[in-house]
């Protein structure tokens, strides 16, 4: 069965790129959200195996959101992907519980990898 | 002589810059191949600040602003004429239509916030500094207004610091200027980190 991915970036362009990019490779895209807070509430309700996070959104950035998903759900695998690759933000991420940290540009195949290890 | 402080920005501004031009060629490479040169990283006199659209003021823009904090603050921009905004929309949604829709503004607001927080990250890993860029904003307006409103948002007093670097493609499509305006006592901070002493 395809592995369930949640995709989360503010903006809409984004998250049809990711969309299209992850599609291809066989996952399927379950939901999508806009700000770290919709993201909590996804996936409480939606339970995918996979996420994508940006960092850099309105009402919750995606460090709280990563803090907040593996409170409740310790077991999340979390790769972020945001334009912001600075040192101290990497490691940040890292230590909040993401899996991978991709800098944006980022191209097809870089998210798909990441994809691939997270989920081994 | 040539205050080294205008030096060190101007230093700063083709890096930060030169960083910005890789991040746009690789969104929009695959598609279309762009060559992007970054001919001028010049520091603006204060006063003249306001009036460095002058010219094109009344020429349709695409803006995205940023504003910039965590060690260091201030606020940056990315300007674009409308028809090079719109042909940077064609080559990263492949949508001809000419419409700047809702898909089209997240494109270029997207475009905006990964040149922008390259050019931010390129000077973070110079001075160790964390540079948090904002969720960026996007206006639609002629350049006047729109840097109009950049400024009033930067909430400049008597003096501003400006880096403007200009960018342009070999084969036209896409163009613009990416300006920041570095909060001055921050800017004397990161002078310092880089060993450029007390500045006069």
């Amino acid at each position: 069965m395809a592995q369930k991915v949640l995709i989360v970036d503010d903006t809409a362009f984004m998250r049809m790129t990711l969309k299209n990019v992850i599609e291809k490779s066989g996952y399927e895209v379950i939901g999508e959200a806009g700000d770290g807070e919709d993201a909590v509430s996804q996936y409480k309700e939606l339970q995918p195996d996979l996420v994508t996070m940006d960092i850099t959104m309105p009402k919750m950035d995606g460090i709280t959101a990563i803090k907040e998903i593996k409170q409740s759900h310790p077991d999340a695998k979390i790769i972020v992907c945001s334009a912001m690759g600075q040192k101290p933000m990497v490691i940040e991420a890292l230590n909040a519980g993401a899996k991978d940290f991709l800098v944006k540009p980022f191209d097809a195949e870089r998210v798909i990898e990441a994809l691939k290890k997270a989920e081994a | 002589m040539r205050d080294p402080k205008l030096d060190l920005l101007q230093e700063l501004g083709n890096i930060g810059a030169g960083h910005a031009a890789t991040a746009l060629s690789q969104m929009l490479d695959g598609q279309k191949k762009l060559q992007l040169i970054v001919p001028e990283a010049k520091l603006i006199p204060f006063e003249a600040a306001a009036n460095i659209m002058e010219g094109t003021e009344e020429e349709p823009v695409v803006g995205i602003y940023i504003q910039v904090s965590g060690d260091a603050h201030g606020h940056m921009a990315f300007i674009l004429p409308l028809d090079s905004a719109m042909a940077a929309v064609e080559l990263l949604t492949l949508d001809s239509t000419g419409e700047l829709n809702e898909m089209a503004l997240s494109a270029l607001q997207e475009m905006g916030n990964i040149m922008i927080t390259s050019y931010l990250n390129a000077l973070s890993s110079m001075t160790d500094l964390t540079l948090t860029p904002s969720v960026p904003g996007v206006a639609v307006d002629m350049a006047g207004a729109v840097w109009q409103s950049i400024l009033a948002g930067a909430q400049v007093a008597e003096h501003v610091t400006l880096i403007k670097t200009d960018f342009y493609t070999d084969d036209d499509p896409v163009g613009g200027h990416i300006l920041f305006l570095p909060d001055e006592d921050d800017f004397e901070r990161i002078a310092r980190i880089l060993g450029l002493g007390a500045l006069g």
